[in-house]
């Protein structure tokens, strides 16, 4: 019985001073110079570099903003013509974009993220609605204005990033994206053979928190057709953490003033583009018809912290037209390759006026 | 005589039961540890029933900027700005919940001054996956620290 008590007695006391003691123990000052010389129990802890360096604007997990274009003029050649250039177009469709404006919807989780593997999948969406004044020539129910005007350009997509740090200090970064581009619906979606294929792959360094860099080869879409272009990724913070690059040339190109942690401004241009299946004109039997947009916008963003991961971004810029061009492409739904110097002629050679836009955006930022 | 034998008997593999509760296991926490980028040391101690992981040690203790020992420079509350970054507790909170893991805690990043909700994981005796997330766990990275022991 005595036996019992006193096992009793050590085990409920072992309880109760075991946690009296560990109080105890944060109270007491620590002597932090103990902690200089440690050892591992299990061997090294092999680190890999960071896909981030200091200050970098934050990553977005989903993303929600509405995009607007002020009023510019647009002038279509007639189909059929072939022009030569752009200089010699004879405009055949004319029209004001009173505005350009749509909604833009981006969600980008990550499958597996971890120090030595980064595995994210997203997709996005973007919607143009045209609003023309109703100086529209012609006033034919095929014309490329009147289609743009009745459903605008959408683009739906995929994408994958995959980022692999192979050491402390260098890492691989890959991108393929699939988007479904047209003058679709949700309720008359176009055929999936239309879909556009973008990919990129980097090889590149992290010498430290403060800078990355890397090279590699894009097969994209940004500049309206499809295009390979040598690609330069260079993120970097000035040793006072006020200054800053966040560089993907040629895709875009931004200078970076940090505030605080929770606030900043960029200032720089971005590349954007997409190739649009056209339905609704009547064609020969076996082409498409698909309009080659690339615009380069030059803006000012200013983003900060809301509440907590909750991020607000306002755009305000200048959309330059690179190409609105049209092509005839095969109706199996493949596309060729033109370049910069590929002699193949356009379907329609178009112009847009340059237009002032802003962009405000709600998003959910990435730890 | 005999029934109250059996009595305490029974009640002293209770005892023995709950003396190995989850509590306990928990206390496998405890102890110095390296994130997988180097640049800190990590002490976990138990306060109460919860645990907290404090900086004990760093890479680059001094700001290169200011010379000085690093302070919270990023962290939101303006008050908090000037503590000092050794001794700074950035885990917070975590109870053992059995299965080799601690929930229930936040993790701190000095870098951006963001808290993060936490879940740590023992893979083993002296690995831990350390994943900071934001609501839904699919919403987080995880990282890899390392135990470290104290050179006598």
């Amino acid at each position: 019985m005595k036996r019992f008590t006193l096992l009793l007695f050590l085990f409920v006391g072992n309880q109760l001073f075991s946690q009296t003691d560990s109080t105890k123990k944060v109270e007491e000052e620590e002597d932090y110079s103990i902690y200089e010389n440690v050892t591992s129990t299990d061997g090294q802890n092999k680190t890999f570099c960071n896909p981030k360096i200091f200050d970098l604007s934050p990553s977005r997990f989903i993303s929600i903003a509405w995009d607007q274009q002020m009023p510019y003029d647009m002038e279509l050649s007639q189909l059929f013509s072939y022009p030569k250039d752009s200089t010699n177009i004879v405009p055949y469709e004319k029209a004001n974009a009173n505005s350009t404006s749509g909604l833009r919807l981006f969600a980008n989780i990550p499958v597996i993220s971890s120090n030595k593997f980064l595995w994210q999948l997203g997709l996005n969406y973007w919607n143009m609605k045209y609003v023309f004044s109703e100086k529209i020539t012609p006033t034919l129910d095929t014309s490329l204005i009147q289609q743009l005007q009745k459903n605008g350009l959408t683009t739906m997509g995929l994408h994958s990033t995959v980022y692999k740090p192979l050491n402390d200090k260098q890492f691989i970064l890959m991108q393929v994206s699939a988007d479904l581009s047209g003058n679709y619906t949700f309720s008359n979606i176009q055929p999936l053979k239309f879909t556009r294929y973008s990919a990129s792959i980097l090889w590149g360094k992290r010498p430290n928190d403060r800078k990355q860099w890397a090279i590699g080869l894009s097969r994209t879409y940004r500049v309206g057709e499809l295009n390979f272009l040598p690609i330069i990724l260079y993120n970097w913070t000035a040793p006072n953490r006020k200054w800053g690059t966040e560089i993907l040339f040629p895709a875009r190109v931004h200078v970076r003033k940090n505030f605080n942690a929770r606030s900043l401004v960029m200032a720089g241009y971005e590349l954007e583009g997409q190739s649009y299946r056209i339905g609704g004109i009547p064609l020969s039997v076996d082409k498409e018809l698909e309009i080659r947009r690339g615009e380069l916008r030059l803006r000012l963003e200013y983003q900060r912290q809301i509440w907590g991961f909750i991020w607000g971004t306002i755009q305000v810029g200048y959309r330059h037209n690179y190409s609105f061009n049209a092509d005839y492409t095969q109706i199996g739904g493949s596309d060729f390759f033109r370049g910069f110097v590929g002699k193949q002629e356009y379907a329609m050679i178009n112009k847009l006026g340059g237009a002032p836009y802003f962009n405000v955006g709600i998003h959910l930022v990435s730890p | 005589m005999k029934t109250t034998a059996k009595l305490f008997s029974v009640l002293f593999f209770l005892i023995l039961i709950f003396s190995f509760t989850p509590d306990d296991d928990g206390d496998r926490l405890v102890g110095v540890w390296a994130p997988s980028n180097g640049k800190a040391r990590i002490k976990v101690e138990k306060i109460g029933n919860k645990y907290y992981g404090k900086i004990v040690w760093l890479r680059e203790p001094i700001d290169p900027v200011t010379q000085i020992p690093k302070v919270d420079k990023n962290n939101p509350d303006a008050s908090m700005q000037n503590v000092p970054l050794k001794g700074y507790r950035l885990l917070k909170d975590f109870i053992y919940s059995g299965k080799n893991e601690w929930t229930e805690g936040t993790i701190y990043d000095p870098e951006n001054g963001s808290t993060y909700s936490c879940l740590i994981t023992m893979k083993d005796n002296n690995t831990l996956d350390i994943r900071g997330y934001i609501g839904l766990k699919a919403l987080g990275r995880t990282d890899v620290w390392k135990r470290l022991e104290i050179k006598k």
